[in-house]
């Protein structure tokens, strides 16, 4: 703008300072000719009136070189002239000048030589002698003015230039200086040039507006942010071209980036094979799934085209921990085998003796033991069924009626059902205790004891003691059962609560354990909101604490 | 001017996707080669093979791509060096993907015998496929310390190889039975240690790129 400016000022004075030049010359030239023509008559009168009075001794003693002077006797033949030989000159009689000046004693006229290229003005007059005087002029011209003028003019150009440099400079400056120093942040405040008041409101209003949608839009951004990072699920935004646009928490921690991966190319983060072909099938359209390990947790990836109008906008990518999912899976897999060999079991060795008593293969002092051994199997099946269906009932975890039940009571039922087992593997039971009441499902309850008593008798070695002690403390009941036996392994202790499971991997039959007891008891401790602890020393014991 | 220069930028950050995508190739590759060798599976190993096709087929078409990008944009400094340097690391890759396919091949006339039985080419495998993911990884993020790191990695293969060919030495003392078997894994162990060296040369060349000072390695 200040060049701008400058140059204006400098371009204006120039043309101003040419044009007055023009002007002004053009003047002096009109008056220049009317000058001359004024002093070329007076120089005639004053050389007529010498040549009177001295005769032709005058000529002898002429000398200018700025007029010329011819003498024309009145038949036309030049008898003198200062600058040409006069003898070799034609008739002057046809002379405008001298024709007038023989009829009526002065004659005046200019004529434009075309070989000369300049204006000649001439001025006659008629002696007493009858000889005419001539005394011409040249004209000066308007390059030779101008050409006298040059140094003048030059010099006056320059002078005028340099000033309007440094006046046009500081001038220039001057104006835009105080835009320059407007406060750009406070625009509405710059009063300097009111011509600029409309924009500068114009501006400020804009301004306003952008501010406002800016911080809108920071809001919606930091709402969206706050959300997505609520999310347990991973959620990714791509562009169309692959580009990071935005990342929650959970996905930055799964792909181990920070902020700055927002901008990146997803393929600098992530470049395993199949994640890249997920997202190339999502962008074809399909919807595109990945199911992988990550961290040693499972994942499952859900790839989505993100489309408007028809037009492709980016992918999102969801991420779901299925670590949980899989592993209940697994676990349902699992039970649905475990379930499967355990009631083919028995049942074969039911369908077994059946055959053989159905071939009287069986010896008749034999057939008792046979049908004892399929009523035993059938038992063992039926109790399995049993409980099967109690954990099934735990699972669907069904709001049963409660009703108070004495655990004490209970323990010493369960006691009384188990005299005959720890009669035969020679284990005594002690129970130590107090009645202690309390709001649940008996048949469970009574399972719980059933099932630890149980184990704690099947796992210890004859002559061993079973301890179980009932007691109140600090507002709740704690149940103990502890045996010395052969006690857990502690990679065992936090698997024994999974259904089938077995320390014994062979499923010996020697203890004759189901798999499924400590499960209900998980389960039913759980039912009734009890902890489990589990405290056991290989070859020392095992002591199982409950607590409701 | 600019216009040039964004095309340009565009075909770079192409060049990038490209070699990311190589990388990630030859990384699924050993995986393969390695998952096939300790499983025993003669149908992971011929697989492994398969993919060895796309490597070569991502080599010629990186190799076109940083020829154009030399001649039609003429690029100085860091660009050139980029470029350079992906021309040279694509052989590298290249051949850590022949290699691991040389070892899918010895997987697959082993005839299921699995290759664990030399521990310390497993020691081996796991820190070979740690050196390739950590190259690439550098020349990913132009991370200059995850390169050094590879650098020093490589002394822990070689290292990790003596281990091995003793070990196999031992084997052959003591059943001659076995001979053919620990040959097939004294190739295998090579094969790795050589995979950890291009690793090596991968990550010398990040540092290249990213520095423009080449170190002269193993």
């Amino acid at each position: 703008m200040t060049n701008k400016i400058f140059r204006s000022i400098i371009v204006t004075s120039m043309v101003v300072l040419i044009t007055s030049l023009f002007v002004a010359s053009s003047f002096l030239y009109s008056h220049f000719n009317k000058s001359q023509v004024i002093r070329l008559k007076e120089e005639l009168s004053i050389v007529a009136a010498s040549v009177e009075e001295f005769g032709d001794d005058y000529f002898d003693n002429f000398n200018s070189s700025y007029f010329r002077l011819t003498l024309v006797a009145p038949d036309g033949v030049v008898l003198y002239d200062s600058q040409t030989d006069a003898k070799q000159m034609e008739n002057h009689l046809d002379r405008e000048e001298i024709a007038e000046a023989l009829e009526t004693g002065k004659g005046s006229s200019n004529r434009y030589s075309s070989t000369l290229g300049n204006r000649t003005y001439y001025e006659a007059v008629l002696l007493k002698n009858g000889n005419v005087l001539r005394l011409s002029v040249n004209q000066i011209t308007v390059g030779v003015l101008i050409f006298a003028m040059l140094p003048a003019v030059l010099s006056i150009i320059l002078v005028a230039l340099l000033l309007a440099m440094v006046l046009a400079n500081n001038m220039a400056k001057s104006v835009v200086k105080p835009l320059n120093e407007m406060d750009i942040e406070n625009l509405i405040e710059n009063d300097n040039y009111e011509e600029l008041a409309p924009m500068i409101n114009k501006i400020n209003r804009q301004h306003h507006k952008i501010a406002k949608q800016m911080q809108e839009l920071n809001q919606k951004t930091d709402e969206f942010r706050q959300i997505t990072d609520a999310m347990n699920e991973g959620l990714v935004l791509l562009n169309k071209e692959g580009i990071v646009i935005s990342i929650n928490a959970a996905a930055k921690e799964l792909f181990e980036v920070d902020d700055s991966a927002v901008g990146r190319d997803f393929l600098s983060i992530e470049r395993s094979i199949r994640m890249s072909q997920a997202i190339k099938k999502a962008l074809e359209g399909k919807h595109s799934e990945l199911r992988e390990e990550r961290k040693g947790n499972e994942y499952q990836f859900i790839f989505n085209r993100i489309e408007s109008e028809g037009n492709t906008k980016g992918i999102v990518i969801l991420s779901f921990d299925i670590t949980e999912k899989a592993f209940a899976e697994r676990n349902r897999r699992e039970f649905t085998a475990n379930v499967s060999h355990e009631l083919k079991t028995p049942l074969q060795s039911i369908i077994g003796s059946a055959e053989l008593l159905e071939k009287d293969l069986v010896k008749p002092e034999d057939t008792k033991r046979f049908i004892d051994n399929i009523k035993k199997e059938a038992t063992r099946l039926v109790s399995l069924i049993n409980d099967i269906i109690d954990l099934s009932q735990l699972d669907e975890n069904n709001a049963l009626e409660q009703e108070v039940v004495d655990l004490y009571e209970v323990t010493k039922e369960v006691v009384e059902a188990l005299a005959l087992m720890a009669q035969q593997k020679e284990v005594k039971i002690e129970v130590d205790g107090e009645p202690c009441e309390m709001k649940g499902m008996r048949r469970y309850l009574y399972e719980i004891i059933y099932n630890l008593c149980d184990n704690a008798i099947r796992y210890s070695e004859s002559g061993s003691k079973v301890k179980i002690n009932l007691k109140k403390k600090n507002g709740s009941i704690v149940l103990a059962v502890a045996d010395e036996g052969i006690g857990i392994a502690p990679e065992h202790q936090s698997r024994i609560f999974e259904r089938f499971y077995r320390v014994d991997k062979s499923h010996s039959k020697e203890t004759g354990g189901k798999g499924l007891g400590l499960a209900i008891v998980k389960n039913a401790v759980a039912y009734h909101g009890g902890t489990i602890r589990i405290d056991s020393r290989i070859g020392k014991g095992t002591t199982i604490t409950v607590i409701f | 001017m600019i216009i040039m220069r964004s095309r340009f930028d565009e075909q770079l950050n192409h060049l990038r996707k490209k070699m990311i995508e190589m990388g990630a190739e030859c990384e699924n590759i050993i995986a393969l080669a390695t998952k096939a060798l300790f499983d025993g599976n003669v149908e992971e190993a011929l697989r492994a093979k398969e993919e060895g096709i796309k490597i070569d087929e991502l080599e010629r078409e990186i190799e076109s791509i940083c020829l154009k990008l030399l001649l039609q944009q003429q690029p100085v400094a860091k660009d050139l060096r980029i470029i350079s340097a992906a021309l040279k690391m694509i052989t590298d890759m290249e051949r850590i993907g022949d290699q691991a396919e040389d070892i899918a091949a010895i997987v697959a006339t082993l005839n299921g015998r699995v290759g664990d039985e030399c521990i310390y080419i497993s020691a081996m495998a796991e820190a070979t496929i740690k050196m390739v993911t950590g190259s690439i990884d550098a020349y990913v993020n132009e991370d200059l310390s995850l390169a050094k790191e590879v650098l020093k990695h490589d002394d822990l293969v070689d290292e990790a190889f003596i281990s091995a060919k003793a070990s196999l030495i031992k084997m052959i003392a003591n059943n001659i039975n076995d001979g053919e078997y620990a040959l097939d894994l004294l190739m295998i162990a090579k094969y790795f240690e050589r995979i950890g060296d291009h690793a090596t040369n991968i990550a010398e060349w990040v540092i290249f790129s990213v520095t423009g000072i080449h170190q002269q390695g193993g």
